[in-house]
């Protein structure tokens, strides 16, 4: 018992979307972190520790997970009458591995969008240039929350293999590689340009009119899905590119477009390549996938 | 002697401070001192945003603050005159959301935020109840994450999705989707049944008076003993006066003054600053010491929540307890217990309603860009109570918003003169313990009473 690695979750400028999200986690799995790991304190979950305690004390910290953006202006945010950035730093001294849950504790996310206080940022921003104890870099799980699976195999992946691999903006390259996109049940539609006519619909590709942001969003949501069940796409929800850095972008519902094209085009592909191959398969029509998915009257 | 007390697990954290007279308290004040500035981030955005960032004040609620601002902006079109279709099946998926929201909220705060506390202050304490530990917490954490997997179904994900839009919603489930749907549904039910209150859903629905809680078995019933041990049904009244914006989700919309139930006229409602911080530090004043707004109805404060809607709609077992117990911590416990019967009851009639056949989203005839100018308010009834949304436009992009939350009902501030709803429950209480399970009754959201 008293071997099991110590995680401390801290929450700054939140919603608590991330708390809820974890809670949200498949309840095997979630049984499975906490026979494995041994939450000290967590603001919503844990009885015997608050925070004055855990600030009180000097204990090691394996995993510090936070949650939310950072400020030092206390005229707006304070816990237990102090700065978060200072808490912050006083934890990550203690700690040996520091993982921002989501993107507001990325880069500051949509906090940061309240420009009356102009020192809201990630937890990285706020560290100056202060490391764990093992070094390792800040690990961020970006997205708007984090999917729980995505904290659960980090800290996983942390305690058996001691570092995992980040890509430059210091994120999980197994979890941020693939795209929004692959994965979307929508996909053939994508591939032979078939535009999602409204919203409400099973049919067509949210990318040209819904402002899908699916192919330039680094995030696995249809390849580990939400809930265990679906993904916004699935569903018919535009993604909104959550975890990227530039979240929350302006007009999420519909898609910017220069005389008819898509302002901005799957990445990594060329503007040309992605035009050819659209104007190409755009000579066909396919009568399949301008029908419904499935007909009620066959 | 005066006190100063940082009360945690409430989704954030209040600092409560507190006179103290003969071993009594005779003042209080709730401080919450944290903002996040959502009405401000939202200016000179495009109005269609707000659902992205609204659900995001909240990450518990947040289903409630997308379906209130999407009651905004389509009340743009209808006072612009310009007609908006909304089908019945696409007002069954936004209320069937809401509803599956709530009900997971209602069972983590049952287990989360106050089964710890009175079970930790009991001496029938049962280890069943502890935090990340206890067979019933576990089980809580398994209904939560179970029965949110049905929204997930038509809405993509829970938390923060944003699948209402003006003119429907914009998933178009299959038959079998929604016995998906249902099949969740009913396994909250059993959870319901065998886990917290022992007795068949229909069995319990049929309870219409106060002696009826002792049929009550299951985890509900061990809190029913501790309340009464610890004297739970005897502290934690109001001002016994109660509110309902909305009578969406099958609640009955209006307000209890004196014991009559009345309608609302929803231009009586009133927020104001007065306890306020002001953005401006210089601007500070000594009275102003909390982030929280205050808001009344004809200049008075009402308590809104499961509790108010038993009351309005007339629920048989919770007016009756109400009679008994007054509104104290006792009964705003179990009307939020009782909510969660009533709401499963509620899925499953719309669930036998929904009409797949119609369309999820009819388009609206005009986008709201080009409305130059609009106005919109939109109602809802949310996990803690009645949320209200107002929202100004001008060529599309937002003017001002405006949020007015449960909790800024219940918890906000107000003064020896005239004390807020949350506040008046704490005065004459005998210890920290009984102040804080009287906050808790109320089921404080920290995040969502500053926004």
């Amino acid at each position: 018992m008293g071997n099991k690695p110590k995680v401390v979750w801290l929450q700054a400028l939140t919603c608590n979307g991330n708390t809820q999200s974890f809670l949200s986690s498949n309840a095997t799995r979630f049984e499975h972190f906490l026979n494995a790991f041994d939450l000290v304190y967590h603001p919503s979950l844990t009885h015997q520790m608050t925070l004055s305690n855990l600030l009180n004390s000097s204990f090691d910290i394996d995993f510090l997970l936070v949650e939310g953006a950072i400020t030092a202006n206390t005229n707006f945010f304070s816990l237990v009458n102090k700065s978060v950035k200072d808490i912050l730093q006083q934890l990550v001294q203690r700690s040996m591995y520091v993982v921002s849950v989501g993107s507001c504790a990325s880069y500051g996310g949509i906090h940061a969008k309240f420009e009356r206080n102009s020192d809201i940022s990630g937890v990285q921003n706020s560290l100056d240039n202060l490391l764990p104890r093992s070094q390792h870099p800040i690990v961020n799980l970006t997205g708007c929350p984090v999917h729980p699976e995505w904290i659960l195999q980090t800290l996983f992946t942390l305690q058996t293999k001691k570092s995992i691999q980040l890509d430059s903006t210091h994120r999980p390259v197994e979890l941020y590689s693939h795209l929004a996109h692959h994965g979307c049940v929508r996909n053939e539609y994508f591939e032979w340009k078939v535009e999602s006519k409204s919203f409400g619909l099973k049919e067509g590709c949210l990318f040209y009119d819904q402002g899908c942001r699916g192919p330039m969003t680094h995030s696995s949501c249809n390849k580990i899905l939400w809930n265990d069940i679906s993904s916004k796409t699935r569903v018919g929800m535009p993604c909104i590119g959550c975890t990227e850095f530039d979240f929350p972008k302006e007009n999420l519902f519909e898609t910017k477009k220069n005389i008819g094209i898509p302002a901005e085009v799957p990445l990594g592909i060329s503007k040309r390549a992605y035009l050819s191959l659209t104007g190409v398969a755009k000579t066909f029509k396919i009568e399949r996938l301008n029908k419904k998915i499935i007909d009620e009257n066959s | 002697m005066k006190t100063v007390d940082i009360i945690e697990r409430i989704e954030g954290e209040a600092k409560l401070h507190l006179s103290w007279k003969n071993g009594k308290v005779q003042d209080a004040h709730i401080a919450f001192l944290n903002f996040r500035g959502f009405e401000y981030m939202l200016q000179n955005k495009p109005a269609l945003d707000a659902l992205v960032y609204t659900p995001r004040i909240c990450g518990i609620c947040g289903q409630a603050h997308l379906y209130a601002t999407v009651n905004a902006l389509e009340n743009i079109y209808s006072n612009a005159n310009i007609p908006l279709e909304i089908t019945p099946k696409a007002k069954s998926l936004r209320q069937l959301g809401l509803i599956i929201e709530i009900i997971q909220s209602h069972i983590k705060w049952f287990y989360y935020f106050i089964m710890p506390d009175i079970n930790q202050q009991s001496h029938h304490f049962d280890e069943k109840f502890v935090p990340l530990k206890g067979q019933s917490w576990l089980k809580a954490q398994e209904a939560s994450s179970s029965i949110v997997k049905a929204l997930a179904t038509f809405a993509g994900q829970w938390p923060h999705t944003s699948y209402m839009i003006p003119g429907g919603v914009v998933s178009d489930p299959t038959f079998m989707d929604m016995i998906f749907v249902e099949n969740y549904i009913d396994k909250a039910i059993s959870f319901f049944e065998k886990q917290m209150v022992g007795v068949d859903l229909s069995h319990y629905l049929s309870f219409s008076n106060a002696e009826d809680i002792t049929h009550i078995q299951g985890d509900v019933n061990q809190f029913i003993q501790m309340s009464f041990e610890q004297g739970f049904d005897t502290i934690g009244q109001s001002h016994d006066r109660f509110f309902v914006i909305s009578d969406d989700l099958g609640f009955a919309k209006g307000k209890i003054k004196n014991k009559n139930t009345v309608k609302v006229d929803l231009n009586k409602i009133e927020e104001s600053s007065a306890f306020t911080f002001e953005l401006d530090v210089q601007k500070q004043k000594k009275e102003k010491y909390t982030w929280a707004k205050t808001v009344k109805y004809d200049n008075l404060f009402y308590e809104t929540g499961p509790l108010a809607r038993a009351l309005v709609q007339n629920r048989k077992q919770i007016k009756s307890l109400h009679k008994e117990y007054e509104d104290t911590i006792l009964t705003r416990v179990m009307a939020r217990v009782d909510e969660i019967a009533f709401l499963l009851h509620q899925s499953k009639e719309l669930l036998q309603s929904i009409s797949l056949n119609e369309a999820s989203f009819i388009e609206p005839k005009i986008a709201l860009k080009e409305i130059d100018e609009g106005f919109g308010l939109g109602v809802i009834e949310a996990t803690r109570g009645s949320l209200q949304h107002k929202v100004d436009i001008k060529n599309g992009l937002i003017q001002r918003y405006d949020v007015i939350t449960p909790t800024v009902w219940n918890l906000g501030p107000g003064n020896s003169l005239d004390y807020g709803v949350a506040q008046k429950a704490i005065i004459g209480v005998k210890s920290l313990h009984e102040a804080t399970m009287i906050l808790r009754s109320f089921d404080v959201c920290s995040v969502c009473t500053t926004h």
